[in-house]
Parts: structure tokens; C-alpha cells; sequence
């Protein structure tokens, strides 16, 4: 049951920096020490932009034709350095130690200019680059304008949800080798066929020249998700040489150069009748993008806008999302990515109008809790939340903290990234069922999981069952693992592809056995098909108290998250925790800072705010289990600690210290208590 | 994350460790438990040609009672200090120290020595071996000599150690008998370095303060006595607005810098009643009130 776990604990999993392979050559990178520099010249390089001559990303919307080719980001540094860390300069030697030296070696001469640091400021500045029509590369607006009622009580909040590095346990690394026609990429990633497709993009190539292979994956919250500059380099470095490479990443790169996520601020007004009924909703969400496209601050502000109803029924809505150039590295989807700022916002008015107008926060989210399913007029479908939040609050034990304890609490949508679908392949040989699945575990347990189902579909006991790890030649499709992705519509391929094995085995043989199955060869590739975003509802309650040094103790956090079937309890629970901690780490202490001329104040993972054990909290992790439509039954989890927890103590702490708390990270000093003469 | 190239020695002996420092002086350098050295070469923040190590030299990791005072080998580790029933039964303040310097990993490997020679602002140590009066052992080409440890902070990681010499012990004195320290530290997380930290050593006569030694960790460039702090202590009764006047001399006196840990103002004021905290505890295990 916990093989792989142990593995992986014991020091036995192969990660991408254990790959060792004869004329392996590592790559470095001399990266920009500026935030916004023209660079003059560069010498002691051995590659730069001038050979290495590929760029990352699509364009951006809003950006003008002229403009829009200098928003892509260049795997090396063109002219110009839009961020500290930019990789400006690649390096290389057969020994790690000596690409290091030659990184120091590279001499680049800049020209500093005025760096955009501030995302509300970016908009009033002059243009990042010549030709782009201003430094929103999305500016819309989303529901119809309103015209609310005069006697409307008015909520305005400024709320800020700043930027956090994603800080899995293993940085970002790959391995790169090139056999003369096959170029094969083992990488620590969410998704193979995701970077196979962002290489033969970049790189011009053929997919079937292609190969990328999963390893075993120490964490990812995302950020594996894509493709990153310092991998095209490996890549074409691998080709260049006909040698393997291999690029495994520092912390402090980590830090000041992956893409981190959050960084969005949001301005809004809550309309509501004087009984708590909230009529409307306008404003802005502002997102910080960073210097280029290619992370997710095309697509960031207009999806936190789209959920901005949370569970309730709100009748009007007109919000604008931009999303701002700023000169700091491409923002990236973070555990949650929009849903936990979407969620924040509108959870943080309602504790804000609960406050107004004297009403208890959870009574006057009931009052508005959606009663039907129905579209809001920012786009997304809120679910029916009425009852699953009179469930909650039973369930969470509401009644029993209420006016004893310092007590936050969130209700929450959890959008799922179903859409898309997923690959499965089942291959039986030798008696053993081999499965590949599009998205993989980066931590999580997928084996456990698909060896129930297969269990359950076709009778096979799981010594039998092999979870193989993403690779792109042995899957013709796949997505990617992220946005719970994987107990929705992963396992429901792997249930069809289970499903479609039996019938193989029912058409050649009349009847369905193991033992046929065992004995036979089989193989069946599925891709799941499904065009439909699936939600799902959840709750937390949290409990804190502050000490007269302003240091928060976070208590008690229960969840209650529907899950519908739930496939792995052990998993869901560990889940849960992680996500708990994550959440608490946003509200308390993690945190990417920036002075004004934009360089990084956090450099040093002993500075990145990562929660210690020492501040996690008592768990108490409920699931409702209302089935999804989807053939698992399933639906997701990861995603909804780091939505609902920050909510929720941001609450705890604000009634403990008498200070309205709207953005994440608090400073510690805004806590300090004020002593009494 | 990997280091520039260095040449390194392990000798056996301290006279030969001493040839090795004299004959790159400046250049070469002493590795004890390599807590702050390591980290400092792998994130390439310095280049050191010569690591001098200490690891094959037998005899230098001791805790030894004597008739004034205690004798503690620079190569201690940290965590042998935690657990020492004799430095937590005569020297609580050192006790705290030690028990929340940095985490336990840290303290399995890092030396007493090696935190004083550092000489970070940030250490625990240098507070409290200043606010105990500890008197360092240094060795050198030169022979032996001792240093007074409010002697031995020069500048942040500057010390009076010259660059052929070594500290091989650190001698603590008793303290009377109506006398008690606390080591206060504020942190972020539970291993990061204090936000601000104060060391507070004390001899009462009756509620009278005899003796005060008050010294500052992460909040000036180096660790020194705060004696204007410790004016408003001696010879006047322990009284809160004795206690608050003197800390609020701490806070004023210290030199704060804005950085991600929190403002200037923030950290004075933390300073200020972390002090608070240090004297009554002090006073406390003083036995007085």
C-alpha cells in the first residue's frame, strides 16, 4: 500500500539530479542582476541569445502586433532583461563545479533603466516595450454594468494576495541527450506531453523526434506544469554536442527566477440590502504579471474574475481583469492558481459585510448561499450551496466555536480542471498490467488509486499492476496532472481503458477471467473525452489566537471539502494537511518580496517563509460525498486547503487581534500589539 | 549550489594548524562544525582558498567544571551544551541559547567555536558569552593570550583574532550567588535567525541589582554590552519602571535594520520587550522577585 511513499522517504526514488549517464555535460546560467536593463554586451558566454535563438511563449492579449513579439520570452536574453534572474548567458562543462566558476566568468555589461515593480502603478507608466498599446496584456470586463440600489449598504475592500514562490522539495530540473535524430528529455514535470510540446514549439522539431520521460517528481504545485527557458537551452545544448545534459536548479534560482504564483490585488465594492442579501459586485482584479508571457497572467485575472461569485447568488456583477507587465519573473499557476485569490476576495467581503451590518459571518453566508444552480453574470456555474453549507456548519461544529473562540470561517467553489480530458493505456504482457496515464504523481499517490479501480474493473490484485510514469512514447496524449485533474478525469480513463481491456478479452474469448487477462497479451489506449468544467463545494473552519508579541497560533483547521467518490482516503487526507500548511504559510509568513528598483528581498529558503513544523495546527478533515457525473465518481481535493484555509484564518486572526486583515502575507509587525502606558 | 575550488587540510594538531594559517595569511581558513562556512562557499557569497579543518584533532570538544568557572573546548558542539545538566543547572542564559540556536540539525554539527569566530551579529552565542563575561583562549604564532569576550566582537564577522590564530577555549566564570541570566529570542520561524535576541546576566542583593551585563544579538553590526542599559540597573531596586526604563535604553541604543524581516521601528519595539521579558526571567532565577 505505501511501497512507493517509502521509496521515495528511504532515498531509493530516482529524481532528475540522480540520472547519470558517461559525457554528461551541466549547464549553468549567468542570469540578470537588473529588473529592467538594456544589455550592452556579453563575453565570457558560451552560448547566448545570438545562437540559442528561441523565444517561450505565445502572445498576450491586448498587445499590438509590433509589440507583441518582444512579450515572448526569450530562453536567452535578447537586448534587454525584464526580471533579476532572467537567464542571460548559458554555460557548460563536463564537471558541475567548473560550469559553476564559468558562470562567475560571464561578464555582461547593462544599462539600467527604471524598473515597473509595483502591479497597481504599471498601467500609469510608460510602455515596457516599443509598440505594445499600454502594460496590460488583459485588460477586459467581465458581467454588465449596474446601476445599484441608492439605499444599498456598500462593502469597498483592497485586498492583496502577494506573490509566492511555488518551492516544491525538488527545484525544477532535466536531463537532456541527443541520439543524432531522437532528442529524449527526462524531466521532473506534471506533464510530459505538456514540455514535449513546448519543446518542438521552441525548438521548430517534429513531435515524434521527441521523447520526454517523467522521473520521479519531489513536489510541483504547479510549477512543473510548463516548460522553462533553462530546458531549451539543455536541449539544444544536447544537439549541439551530441552529449547529455543536465540543468538542476539552485534554490536561490528558484526563487528569483521560476514562475511564482499569487500576485493579484483586487479593488471591489459588495452592494447588499440592509437583510445582508447581496445585490452586486464591481471593480477590478489586477494581476502582476511579470516581464513576459508564458505563465499563466494571460489567463490568471480573467479566471479569478469568472469566480468571483463564490458560492452565492449574486444577481449583478461588472468586474474588469487586467493583467500588468512588471519587471519580475512571469507569474505562474500556484496550488489553486486564481481559485484561492478569487475565493479570498469575495469570502473577505463577506466577513467585511457580516461586520456591517452586526450579522454572524456564517448566518449571512447562508443568507446568500446559492439556492439553485445557475450561471453568474461573470460567466462560471455556481452550484446549488445552500445545503451542503447547512451540512457544514453541523458537520464543522460551528455552533460550538461561535463566540468562544477566535473563529474564521470559509465557504468555497473549488473549480476542477476537467476539460480536456485525460489519456490511459493499459499494456498486459507477461502477466503484468502496465499502466500509463497522461497526468502523473508529483507527489500524490496515483498507484494507489488506479490499482483500486483496476482492482474493481477487472479483478487484478495490485502485485500484479504496474503505474508507470509519464512518457511521451509510450502515450500517443496526455495532459497533465494538476487542477484535480486526476481523480476526476484520469481515472476515468483508466476506468474506459479497464472497461474497453474486458471487452477485448469478452470478444476473443467469449468470457472475462483474470486468469485470460494474465495470460493474454492486451492493450488498449483511451482518451477520455470531456469538454466540461466539473466544481465542487467545501468548507473550513479555523480557530487562532495572538500573543502579545503579535506571533499567531493557528489551532484548530477542520475541513470539510466534497469529494464525491473518494478514491484514496489516506491520500485525500494528506491532501488536505499539505494544502492546510501551504494555505497557513500564505497568510503568515511566505512571501517573494521586492525593494523598489525590483530586486528581490527573499533570495535564501531560510527567508521564503516556509512554514515549520512547530506552526501546523490540530487537523480535522470531514468529506461530503455527493458523485460526480464523471465514471470515478470522483471529485477533486488538492486545490481546496490552499483556497479555504487562508480565508478562514485571515478571519480567526482578525477577531483575535481587532485588526482587518485583507492581505496575505500579514506582516508580522501589523500584529504587534500596541501596549497600554 | 557547489563551492569554488579550495585546498583542504586536515591536520592533526593545533601548532599545525597554526603553520597553515600563518602561511596563508588571510587566505586560509578554519572549518569547525562548517554551519556558516559551507553555506557562505556553496552560495558562492565568499571564496575561500585554504579550509583548514579541525575534524582529525582530538581533545578540543570538552565541558569541564572547575573551581571558578567552566571550561568549555572550542569544538563543542552545540547540542552538547544543550544537554549538559552543568551549564543548565549554572548558566541557564546559555542553556536557552543553545536550546534554540537555529534547529536541531544545526546544533548536531555546529561548534561553539566556530559561532564566536564567525562573529555573525545574528550568532546566539556572542550575546551571551558577553553578557556571561566568558574570556576566550586564542593561539598562535605567537604562543597563547585570552580575550575578554566583550573584547573579541570587533565589526560583523570581524573579530580580535589574528590571522595565524585560533580560538581553542572559552572560559565561563561563576557568577555569585544571587545571580541568574536569560537569553530572550524573537524569530520568525523556528530556524531562522532572530528578528532580534538579548542576553541578560544579573547579581542581586536582595531586590538590589549588584551587576548587570545586557548584551544585543541580530539587532547591531557586532554584539556588545549595552552599558547604558545596564547604568539604569545597577544599584536601584528591580522595580517594572527600573525594568522598562532599561529596556527601553536597549531598544534605543540598538541599530536596527529595515529588511524582510521588519522595519527598524518594528524591531526596536520587539527589542524592547523581549528585554523586559530577559530581566524578569533574570531576576527570577536570581531569586529575587
Amino acid at each position: 500500500m505505501v511501497e512507493l511513499s517509502e521509496k521515495l522517504v528511504k532515498g531509493e526514488g530516482r529524481f532528475v539530479d540522480d540520472i547519470q549517464m558517461p559525457g554528461m555535460l551541466y549547464l549553468g546560467f549567468a542570469r540578470s542582476q537588473y529588473a529592467r536593463a538594456r544589455i550592452l554586451r556579453i563575453s565570457g558566454a558560451q552560448l547566448t541569445h545570438k545562437e540559442v535563438n528561441f523565444d517561450i511563449a505565445e502572445v498576450g492579449e491586448g498587445a499590438t502586433e509590433g509589440g507583441s513579439e518582444l512579450l515572448k520570452h526569450p530562453v536567452l536574453a535578447k537586448d534587454y532583461a525584464g526580471y533579476v534572474g532572467q537567464p542571460v548567458a548559458a554555460v557548460y562543462s563536463d564537471d558541475r563545479y567548473v560550469a559553476e566558476d564559468l558562470i562567475d566568468s560571464v561578464d555582461i555589461e547593462y544599462e539600467p533603466m527604471k524598473a515597473i515593480v509595483d502591479p497597481e502603478d504599471s498601467i500609469s507608466r510608460e510602455e515596457m516595450y516599443p509598440g505594445v498599446k499600454s502594460n496590460a496584456i488583459v485588460d477586459r470586463y467581465f458581467g454588465d454594468d449596474f446601476t445599484p440600489d441608492s439605499t444599498d449598504i456598500v462593502i469597498e475592500r483592497k485586498m492583496v494576495n502577494r506573490r509566492i514562490a511555488t518551492n516544491p522539495i525538488e527545484p525544477r530540473g532535466v536531463v537532456a541527450a541527443y541520439d543524432g535524430n531522437k532528442l529524449t528529455v527526462w524531466v521532473s514535470t506534471q506533464s510530459a506531453h505538456a514540455i514535449k510540446e513546448g519543446l518542438s514549439e521552441a525548438l521548430k522539431m517534429e513531435p515524434d523526434r521527441i521523447r520526454v520521460v517523467q522521473v520521479d517528481t519531489g513536489g510541483a504545485f504547479g510549477l512543473k506544469g510548463g516548460l522553462f527557458p533553462e530546458y531549451v537551452v539543455a536541449c539544444y545544448l544536447a544537439m549541439k554536442e551530441k552529449r547529455p545534459v543536465k540543468w538542476i536548479e539552485t534554490r536561490r534560482e528558484h526563487l528569483l527566477a521560476s514562475r511564482p504564483g499569487r500576485g493579484a490585488v483586487a479593488k471591489l465594492k459588495l452592494f447588499a440590502k440592509k437583510d445582508g442579501t447581496i445585490t452586486g459586485l464591481k471593480g477590478e482584479v489586477i494581476v502582476d504579471n511579470g516581464a513576459f508571457t508564458g505563465g499563466s497572467g494571460e489567463f490568471s485575472p480573467i479566471f479569478i474574475v469568472k469566480q468571483l461569485a463564490g458560492a452565492y447568488h449574486l444577481p449583478n456583477a461588472y468586474v474588469r481583469a487586467l493583467s500588468v507587465l512588471t519587471n519580475k519573473a512571469p507569474q505562474g499557476p500556484y496550488r489553486g492558481a486564481g481559485r484561492p485569490e478569487a475565493m479570498y476576495f469575495i469570502e473577505r467581503l463577506m466577513d467585511g459585510l457580516a461586520d456591517k451590518l452586526k450579522m454572524d459571518p456564517v448566518e449571512l453566508r447562508l443568507r446568500n448561499a446559492a439556492t439553485e444552480t445557475y450561471t453568474s453574470p461573470l460567466g462560471f456555474q455556481v452550484e446549488k450551496s445552500r445545503p451542503f453549507l447547512e451540512s457544514a456548519i453541523r458537520e464543522l461544529n460551528y455552533e460550538k466555536y461561535k463566540g468562544k473562540e477566535n473563529v474564521g470561517f470559509a465557504l468555497l467553489i473549488l473549480y476542477h480542471a476537467t476539460f480536456g480530458g485525460e489519456s490511459a493505456r493499459i499494456k498486459v504482457e507477461d502477466g503484468k498490467v502496465r499502466v500509463w496515464t497522461g497526468g502523473n504523481a508529483h507527489g500524490q499517490r496515483h498507484d494507489v488509486f488506479i490499482k483500486t479501480l483496476l482492482n474493481e474493473e477487472l479483478g487484478v490484485s495490485e502485485d500484479h499492476v504496474e503505474v508507470m510514469k509519464g512518457d511521451t512514447d509510450m502515450l500517443a496524449e496526455g495532459v497533465g496532472a494538476w487542477g484535480s485533474r486526476s481523480s476526476m478525469v484520469l481515472s476515468s480513463a483508466v476506468i474506459v481503458a479497464a472497461r474497453k481491456i474486458r471487452e477485448q478479452i469478452e470478444k476473443k474469448q467469449g468470457k472475462y477471467t483474470v486468469q485470460a487477462l494474465l495470460a493474454g497479451k492486451w492493450d488498449h489506449y483511451e482518451y477520455f473525452n470531456y469538454d466540461r468544467m466539473e466544481s465542487s463545494l467545501g468548507a473550513n473552519l479555523v480557530t487562532a489566537d495572538v500573543d502579545d508579541y503579535g506571533r499567531v497560533k493557528v489551532k484548530d483547521c477542520l475541513s470539510y471539502y466534497d469529494l464525491g467518490r473518494v478514491l484514496d482516503p489516506d491520500n485525500a487526507r494528506g491532501q488536505n494537511a499539505g494544502g492546510a500548511v501551504q494555505g497557513i504559510g500564505q497568510v503568515l509568513s511566505e512571501e517573494l518580496s521586492f525593494d523598489e528598483d525590483g530586486l528581490p528581498l527573499i533570495t535564501s529558503i531560510s527567508d521564503a517563509g516556509v512554514l515549520s513544523a512547530d506552526l501546523v495546527p490540530r487537523f480535522d478533515i470531514k468529506f461530503h460525498k455527493s458523485e460526480s457525473p464523471l465514471p470515478s465518481k470522483a471529485k477533486g481535493v488538492g486545490e481546496a486547503p490552499t483556497i479555504g484555509v487562508p480565508i478562514a484564518l485571515s478571519r480567526a486572526i482578525e477577531l483575535a487581534t481587532g485588526k482587518t486583515i485583507l492581505e496575505t502575507p500579514i506582516k508580522p509587525e501589523y500584529l504587534l500589539p500596541v501596549e497600554k502606558e | 549550489m557547489n563551492p569554488p575550488t579550495f585546498e583542504y587540510f586536515a591536520p592533526t594538531g593545533i601548532d599545525e594548524v597554526i603553520d597553515i594559517l600563518a602561511k596563508y595569511p588571510g587566505e586560509a581558513k578554519i572549518l569547525a562544525g562548517g554551519q556558516s562556512i559551507l553555506p557562505l562557499l556553496k552560495s558562492r557569497i565568499s571564496s575561500i582558498p585554504y579550509l583548514v579543518s579541525l575534524s582529525e584533532i582530538k581533545g578540543m570538544s570538552y565541558v569541564v567544571e572547575g573551581k571558578d568557572g567552566v571550561k568549555i573546548g572550542s569544538m563543542t558542539i552545540d547540542s552538547d551544551l544543550e544537554n549538559s545538566d552543568l551549564i543548565e543547572k549554572r548558566f541557564p542564559i546559555l542553556h536557552d541559547a543553545t536550546k534554540q540556536l537555529a534547529d536541531p540539525l544545526v546544533r548536531n554539527v555546529g561548534t561553539i567555536g566556530g559561532n564566536l569566530s564567525h562573529a555573525d551579529p545574528a550568532n546566539d552565542l556572542p550575546a551571551v558569552m558577553i553578557s556571561l563575561g566568558a574570556r576566550f583562549t586564542i593561539r598562535g604564532k605567537k604562543g597563547s593570550r585570552e580575550v575578554e569576550a566583550r573584547d573579541f566582537f570587533m565589526d560583523t564577522f570581524t573579530t580580535a583574532l589574528e590571522p595565524d590564530e585560533i580560538l581553542t577555549e572559552v572560559y565561563i566564570p561563576f557568577w555569585g550567588r544571587n545571580s541568574g541570566g536569560a537569553y530572550v529570542k524573537f524569530k520568525k520561524n523556528t530556524w531562522n535567525f532572530s528578528v532580534a535576541a538579548v542576553a541578560v546576566q544579573l547579581e542581586l542583593d536582595g531586590n538590589t541589582c549588584k551587576k548587570a551585563q545586557i548584551a544585543t544579538t541580530a539587532v547591531s553590526p557586532k554584539s556588545g554590552r549595552v552599558e547604558s542599559a545596564e547604568k539604569h540597573l545597577v544599584g536601584k531596586p528591580l522595580t517594572d519602571d527600573v525594568i522598562k526604563k532599561a529596556a527601553e535604553e536597549v531598544a534605543a541604543s540598538a541599530e536596527p535594520v529595515t529588511d524582510s524581516y521588519g522595519s527598524e521601528e518594528y524591531k526596536r519595539e520587539i527589542l524592547k520587550r523581549i528585554t523586559r521579558e530577559a530581566i524578569k526571567k533574570a531576576i527570577s532565577r536570581a531569586g529575587g522577585n
